[in-house]
């Protein structure tokens, strides 16, 4: 029998030699990943939004990390749920990472469209230990979950309801503070409207996220017991008594025209001077002392929700990022929002942009996060955190992730505009939302006490 | 005069807010002079608002064209059949137009979705020509009905073909109602916003959706939002004023018997 000549050996030595240094160059789990995924394409989509700008300038080192091809695209809010409501619906494989909308989150994990990642994170080889879901704050990850608790998505997104007023001077001109109730709302406003012509108070129409938290200050809710009993409680004395105090608020002390205003609109009234206080997503807010339009970044000062004689229920809301259930390229997927939201991409986003509303713990309680949110010597980092534990404690957000909560959300606005409008009573304008409501709810086959 | 400039005035202060940087757009109280900026302009064509406009021409442009191709002899044709079936195949063909156009979303999408249609310049095509063949067929027929036969059957006797007839005879005649019709379909698939937000995703994307894009999660982009909205009214503005001459006299020419 013939041995292996010394041209075969050394062959096979230089094969081994090549190998072994191509192994010692990469680590041994990225070189896995790359080879498994090399050549993918995923497509991830998402709404207009500050955080993906920002995240695509870094995709190539994403795509060169993992062989993996991201076709990311943005659309208008409204465009994107529309498009991805009627692509999860009819069960698609054209998306592979969507965004799970907050508003939307209830309808989509319910109606199973959505891929549980328990059984990616659960497993060491799809997941490191040090990735840690549990980073991230409970409250706005609540809304990426079932009611067995599987979760669908991670948040990427929390928005934080909390108080700006820009012109806080003519506040403190007139020997007053911050309103912390209410009733200390009302007296401010009172102090403070039309003063150097500037309005006291401005919102946008979006009531029903806007007046919730001052319906719940005085103890009323949208439906009974969410998500277990969505009898809605619109026809209530205190949902009559809020929006009347609410209706009241908007047309005695916003500028003209303030019941049509977008989100957009309010935030351009406060960032031109031309309103002073605003309840509404720390989103929102930032741009005040931030942004290179803005005539109020001296003077702007932040503070929390106020409370109602029953309590404090500033609105957070949570958005993250899912699998599709019908997507194919589901591992790829989530090596992609791995890599998204992993604690390294979070912490670079806020630590190179200012990104404000993060949901990682650990980014919010670091010391870029506090620096980035230290606006005119207040430390806004807290307030954001406080409001998003304010959302987790007691789950009294859940009402706004059921999935007929657009439908009946729409009920709201309606009514409260013929309110404020002085065409109905409170009383009359929400019960007849209420039975628009109820009637949503039986179409739509949920069980309702009546 | 006063009422011109009532009906102008939204797209007129659409146009200024176009020249105006977001800080003077929302200047309170509004100033009719200021220091005009062509950077909403500018900020269009280097965005990828320049493509979704150019597919809005093209599908406009095409399915204007191939909805005339189709629908104008089909309208001559049944205009000049005098079975009984006729008046029901006339009825049939404005099957498309009977249903509000959300009714048809999902079948169109999952149907596009098979066949790979969605997110293509075909596909909106396809889709736009179905809803203005309709539309062609019947504002087309009427103006044949007016048309005497003598005319044709004098061209016959002369020695012309059936399709010579109608195309050197007819169809020169029926110029009003061919622009008129024209500017109606151009109008559908330009100003179409529904359609082409379920069938597109990025690369068939029209120039209404594209505008929307421009309102971010954040915030607004009111200079592009109106920079955009004042190109998409161009176009048609445009078209309108060249085939004004015939535009009245098309949309009334078919409504007389004489």
């Amino acid at each position: 029998m013939r041995g292996p000549n010394r041209r075969a050996i050394l062959r096979s030595a230089g094969g081994a030699s090549v190998l072994a240094s191509g192994l010692l160059a990469a680590p041994p789990i990225l070189a896995q990943t790359k080879s498994a995924f090399a050549g993918t394409t995923i497509n991830a989509s998402c709404f207009q939004t500050t955080y993906f700008e920002y995240l695509k300038a870094y995709l190539p080192e994403f795509e060169q990390k993992t062989g993996i091809k991201v076709n990311f695209t943005m659309q208008a809010f409204p465009v994107y749920n529309q498009r991805t409501d009627l692509e999860l619906s009819t069960r698609g494989s054209a998306l592979d990472v969507c965004n799970v909308t907050f508003i939307y989150s209830g309808r989509w994990i319910g109606a199973g469209w959505l891929t549980s990642l328990d059984s990616f994170t659960k497993d060491p080889k799809l997941t490191p230990a040090d990735w840690a879901p549990e980073d991230f704050a409970g409250g706005p990850q609540s809304a990426m979950q079932n009611a067995k608790g599987e979760t669908f998505g991670f948040t990427w997104e929390a928005g934080a309801m909390i108080l700006a007023a820009a012109r806080y001077d003519l506040i403190e001109k007139q020997g007053l503070g911050l309103p912390r109730t209410f009733d200390e709302l009302i007296k401010v406003c009172d102090a403070v409207h039309n003063k150097d012509n500037v309005a006291a108070f401005t919102a946008d129409k979006l009531h029903h996220w806007n007046w919730i938290p001052y319906l719940m200050g005085v103890g009323g809710n949208v439906f009974k017991a969410p998500p277990e009993n969505l009898t809605p409680t619109l026809d209530t004395p205190e949902a009559a008594q809020s929006a009347e105090w609410y209706a009241n608020l908007l047309t005695k002390y916003g500028p003209d025209g303030i019941l049509s205003y977008s989100d957009d609109q309010s935030m351009r009234s406060q960032m031109s001077g031309r309103a002073n206080i605003r309840t509404q997503a720390i989103t929102w807010m930032v741009p005040l002392a931030k942004h290179a339009e803005s005539t109020v970044q001296k003077t702007v000062r932040y503070g929390l929700m106020p409370e109602g004689p029953k309590g404090n229920f500033p609105g957070s809301n949570s958005h993250g990022l899912g699998i599709p259930a019908g997507s194919r390229k589901k591992e790829a997927a989530w090596e992609f929002i791995k890599w998204a939201l992993s604690k390294e991409t979070v912490s670079m986003i806020v630590k190179n942009h200012g990104y404000p509303s993060v949901c990682r713990l650990s980014v919010i309680n670091g010391p870029e996060f506090k620096q980035v949110l230290t606006l005119n010597g207040q430390d806004v980092a807290s307030l954001f955190l406080e409001v998003l534990q304010l959302g987790g404690k007691t789950g009294y957000m859940k009402y706004r992730t059921v999935p007929v909560y657009p439908q009946v959300g729409d009920k709201i606005n309606k009514a409260m505009e013929r309110v404020a409008t002085r065409q109905q009573a409170a009383p009359a304008a929400f019960k007849q939302a209420q039975t628009e409501a109820l009637q949503d709810l039986q179409k739509a086959g949920i069980k309702v006490d009546l | 005069m006063v009422l011109a400039l009532l009906a102008l005035s939204p797209f007129l202060w659409l146009l200024l807010m176009s020249f105006k940087t977001n800080a003077e757009i929302f200047r309170f109280p509004p100033r009719l002079f200021f220091e005009a900026t062509m950077a909403n302009y500018g900020a269009l064509w280097t965005s990828e608002f320049r493509n979704s406009f150019a597919n809005s021409l093209i599908v406009s442009v095409v399915s204007t064209l191939l909805s005339l191709a189709i629908g104008v002899p089909a309208a001559y044709a049944l205009s000049r059949w005098t079975s009984r079936g006729s008046g029901t195949i006339t009825l049939w063909i404005l099957a498309s137009r009977m249903a509000p156009p959300i009714a048809f979303t999902i079948p169109y999408f999952l149907v596009y979705r098979h066949l790979e249609l969605l997110d293509t310049l075909t596909g909106l095509i396809i889709i736009y020509l179905t809803f203005n063949l309709s539309l062609v067929i019947w504002m087309m027929r009427p103006f044949y009905d007016q048309l005497p036969r003598s005319l044709e059957e004098a061209a016959w006797i002369d020695g012309a073909t059936l399709w010579q007839g109608f195309t050197r005879i007819i169809l020169p005649l029926s110029g009003p109602g061919l622009a008129a019709t024209a500017i109606l379909c151009f109008l559908f698939a330009w100003n179409d916003f529904f359609f082409a937000l379920i069938l597109t995703r990025t690369e068939a994307m029209t120039a209404p959706v594209a505008v929307v894009n421009f309102m971010n999660y954040e915030g607004w982009e009111w200079g592009r939002i109106a920079a955009g909205g004042t190109m998409i009214m161009l176009p048609v503005l445009i078209f309108s004023f060249v085939v004004r001459r015939y535009l009245v006299h098309g949309l009334t020419g078919g409504a007389l018997k004489g």
